[in-house]
């Protein structure tokens, strides 16, 4: 299994344990395909991830419409059942067409599950040898639904076998099982994957109709992922926000692959799968498209109108572009659309740029959303992403303005100018010796250029960084690149924060608020700076508790 | 989505019945019509109003708008033994609930009817009911299996469903000879039956098979479509072994190989 572990570590974060220096500005993105995640968090296995590498309880279909298949026929797989080298720990999910359950490496030490372990995950393939096993069930099916299965398991086997990437969900093994002792699971397939954390879906269902925290990161992973997996010459062919993975990291990964296809004909321009699909991600063509025995026609053009959907929720917090409350009035409104009888209404939130880019995602005849390439998109994404300083996507939009479309003031990245201001000293105020300083910094250099303090270039302070940054976790004060502020201690691992050039850091300071908050029962004094807002490197202590 | 489809009788015997389609969200009236206030849908009865009604295509379904003021109209559910639904006068935008559909106008003597197919209609896939449909991986090609048109399929399923070997197909009288002893299916015509293929065909599977490459004649083109509609229905698990039970037993003493029980041997 050396194999499959040698190959994960490109996809680890390198910086494990590494706090290095963000680089800000001029970050080239592609750096980031690299580097995984936010450099600080240790990979090692943090925490106890309550999830999974494959997609959620919601893949129904890709295990296949089977009946009688899991339940009943299989039963509960034991605690410490043994599949090659792993050992099964606990159960994850469960769905009509298969199991899921969390698996550990017995090759490893479980001490190097420790967090303290640091690199413990590095050498495995997972964090703390942690894995998600995906068990597809084959016995007591008929002839052809285990066909099916199988079918659904080689498109995973084969898919994985190939794509390796780090916005891709990793395969790490298959194992077909023998006889065995559990009832219904002779001959089963097991999947063996990296173990996520969590997915898109479960982010939009507790986004309760806010855009997503770092929504542009995010999308922006999406697209890195779908542009490798298009290069490559497949098509996903069930993009969700179900399919679509968030590790322990916060990053973003694909997964899913049971409905992938390889391109084919002359020219690579389409594919064939079952004909099976996710009602709200189908393109319009698609509920037109003709069947044969090879199954549905399928082409790149159906994963970018999936991604323009995808767009669409990650900003409005989960509704999709379509109104209907049920998928088959979204359904009906997307042939309506598609047919020229009604406009595409996208919701006001979704920024400019984004916005641009989802309806682009979301022309009507696959044969106009073919010039719109995953490739294309992605490039698209990335020139705003460094600030190349477009003017149709700055100041005002883009993927700047997250809290100015929003219309929530936690412009975590504040969009516009910025002040050379210290407050910390021109009041007169000045700092003991020994406390300990750093400099604001404001990635966004339209904003290192301005001194007027403009609330676009305003940055905001967390009340508290082990929760998602949103605007009921900011404090009133706002900082401006240049500001001074004293900090007290540090801290490695909070939410995962990500700045306009694209540097990430889970690295938290405590700084002291210039001025205390005093509400009617408390006063706040300190507020918490994400190390991505400054480039200053203070020694100081790791906070306690 | 790909909205409903309507069936117009001739106004003569001798020209053929027409067709409409009408896509989401689209709506047509019907009536009889004047110069000045065309209709979409011409029935054209006397006893018919000029401006009768309005049908209009709502997600999976639609819905029958009455504009007479004295008149109710009936929607027959004519595989539902006798299931239908009263549309009274100056109703608006009554939902439709059945795939298939006869609206029925009131005339002197006779009635004037016409039919309305909803396609569309979506159902669960057997494994996994319940839940968030909009995320959930569904088939996309969803069969009523109470329907006599699924019944039909089952039919011409079966040979290859008990036996792998057999790679025939059974032509139109063999299955209306199948499905007859089914108690609701008594006086089933080969026309019905063929009428049954070509909507599995064309409406609910999209086959894409040698009909679409333009075969010979039109028996050589439904036995492509049979074989095609076979074919894609067992590739992807629409009718299973189980399925099979839903066919009426075979007469006693029947000259047929196939004697096993339905749910299938081997």
């Amino acid at each position: 299994m050396s194999g499959a572990a040698g190959k994960y570590d490109e996809t680890v974060d390198g910086g494990t344990g590494e706090p290095g220096e963000p680089v800000h500005g001029g970050t080239d993105r592609t750096d980031r395909d690299g580097t995984g995640g936010p450099d600080h968090i240790g990979t090692g296995g943090t925490g106890s991830p309550d999830h999974i590498g494959t997609g959620g309880t919601d893949h129904g279909g890709t295990g296949e419409s089977g009946r009688g298949r899991a339940d009943g026929t299989a039963g509960r797989i034991p605690r410490g059942f043994r599949v090659g080298r792993w050992e099964v720990t606990e159960p994850i999910a469960d769905g009509g067409w298969g199991r899921v359950y969390e698996g550990r490496d017995t090759t490893v030490d479980p001490a190097a599950d420790q967090p303290e372990a640091g690199e413990g995950g590095t050498g495995t393939g997972a964090a703390g040898g942690r894995v998600a096993l995906k068990f597809l069930p084959t016995s007591g099916l008929a002839p052809r639904q285990a066909e099916r299965l199988a079918e659904t398991a080689r498109r995973e086997i084969e898919f994985g076998s190939r794509a390796r990437h780090p916005r891709l969900m990793t395969l790490l093994d298959s194992v077909v099982l023998g006889d065995c002792e559990v009832p219904g699971l002779d001959g089963a397939v097991v999947l063996v994957m990296e173990r996520a954390e969590s997915s898109l879906q479960d982010l939009l269902d507790a986004a309760d109709g806010t855009p997503l925290p770092e929504a542009d990161r995010l999308l922006t992973e999406i697209c890195e992922g779908l542009a490798h997996l298009h290069r490559l010459g497949w098509v996903h062919g069930d993009l969700k926000p179900d399919n679509v993975l968030i590790m322990a990291d916060g990053s973003a990964r694909l997964s899913d692959f049971g409905l992938a296809a390889e391109l084919e004909g002359t020219r690579g321009t389409h594919g064939y799968i079952p004909p099976l699909g996710s009602p709200d991600y189908l393109p319009p063509e698609r509920w037109r498209a003709p069947l044969d025995e090879r199954g549905v026609l399928v082409r790149p053009t159906a994963d970018v109108w999936a991604l323009g959907v995808i767009i669409h929720q990650v900003w409005s917090g989960g509704a999709s572009p379509f109104p209907g409350a049920t998928f088959t009035a979204r359904a009906s409104a997307v042939q309506e659309y598609a047919e020229g009888r009604a406009p595409l209404r996208l919701h006001v939130v979704v920024p400019e740029f984004w916005r641009v880019l989802a309806t682009d995602c979301l022309l009507p005849a696959h044969t106009e959303r073919a010039a719109h390439t995953a490739e294309s998109l992605l490039e698209r994404v990335r020139a705003v992403g460094q600030g190349d300083g477009s003017p149709v996507a700055r100041p005002r939009t883009g993927l700047r303005a997250v809290a100015v479309a929003t219309g929530a003031a936690l412009a975590l990245f504040g969009a516009g100018g910025a002040a050379w201001w210290q407050w910390g000293t021109s009041d007169g105020a000045s700092p003991k010796p020994s406390e300990a300083r750093l400099r604001v910094y404001n990635a966004d250099d339209k904003c290192r250029a301005r001194t007027d303090r403009h609330p676009l270039c305003s940055l905001g302070l967390a009340i508290d960084p082990t929760v998602p940054y949103v605007l009921a976790n900011v404090v009133d004060t706002r900082v401006w690149h240049g500001d001074a502020l004293v900090v007290e201690c540090g801290m490695e691992r909070g939410v995962p924060v990500a700045d306009e050039a694209g540097a990430r850091s889970s690295r938290w300071y405590r700084v002291r608020l210039p001025t205390p908050e005093k509400s009617a029962k408390t006063v706040r004094t300190t507020a918490w700076l994400p190390d991505v807002r400054t480039e200053s490197n203070p020694s100081v202590p790791a906070c306690a508790g | 989505m790909s909205g409903i489809l309507i069936h117009l009788p001739s106004a003569h015997r001798t020209e053929p019945t027409t067709t409409r389609r009408l896509g989401p969200g689209e709506a047509a009236r019907f009536g009889r019509g004047t110069k000045a206030h065309p209709v979409e849908l011409l029935l054209p009865d006397p006893a018919v109003s000029r401006l009768a009604g309005e049908i209009r295509v709502t997600e999976d379904h639609w819905q029958l708008s009455n504009y007479s003021t004295t008149h109710s109209y009936l929607v027959e559910n004519p595989e539902g033994a006798g299931e239908y639904l009263r549309v009274p006068p100056r109703r608006s935008g009554a939902p439709i609930p059945f795939e298939f559909a006869r609206v029925v106008l009131p005339t002197r003597g006779s009635t004037v009817s016409f039919q309305v197919f909803a396609p569309d209609h979506v159902y669960l896939d057997a494994d996994d009911p319940g839940g968030a449909w909009g995320t959930r991986t569904l088939n996309a090609y969803s069969l009523d299996e109470t329907a006599t048109y699924f019944l039909v399929l089952v039919a011409l399923c079966e040979p290859r469903l008990r036996d792998e070997s057999a790679v025939s197909v059974p032509t139109t009288p063999q299955v209306v000879e199948r499905i007859r002893p089914h108690p609701a299916l008594t006086r089933l015509t080969a026309r019905a039956v063929n009428a049954h293929i070509d909507y599995l065909a064309e409406q609910k599977l999209r086959v894409r098979g040698p009909q679409d490459v333009g075969a010979a004649g039109s028996g050589a083109r439904r036995t492509g479509k049979r074989e095609a509609v076979v074919g894609v229905a067992l590739r992807f698990g629409l009718v299973r072994e189980e399925h099979l039970a839903l066919l009426p037993s075979r007469a006693p003493g029947a000259p047929l190989p196939e004697r096993a029980r339905p749910g299938g041997h081997r």
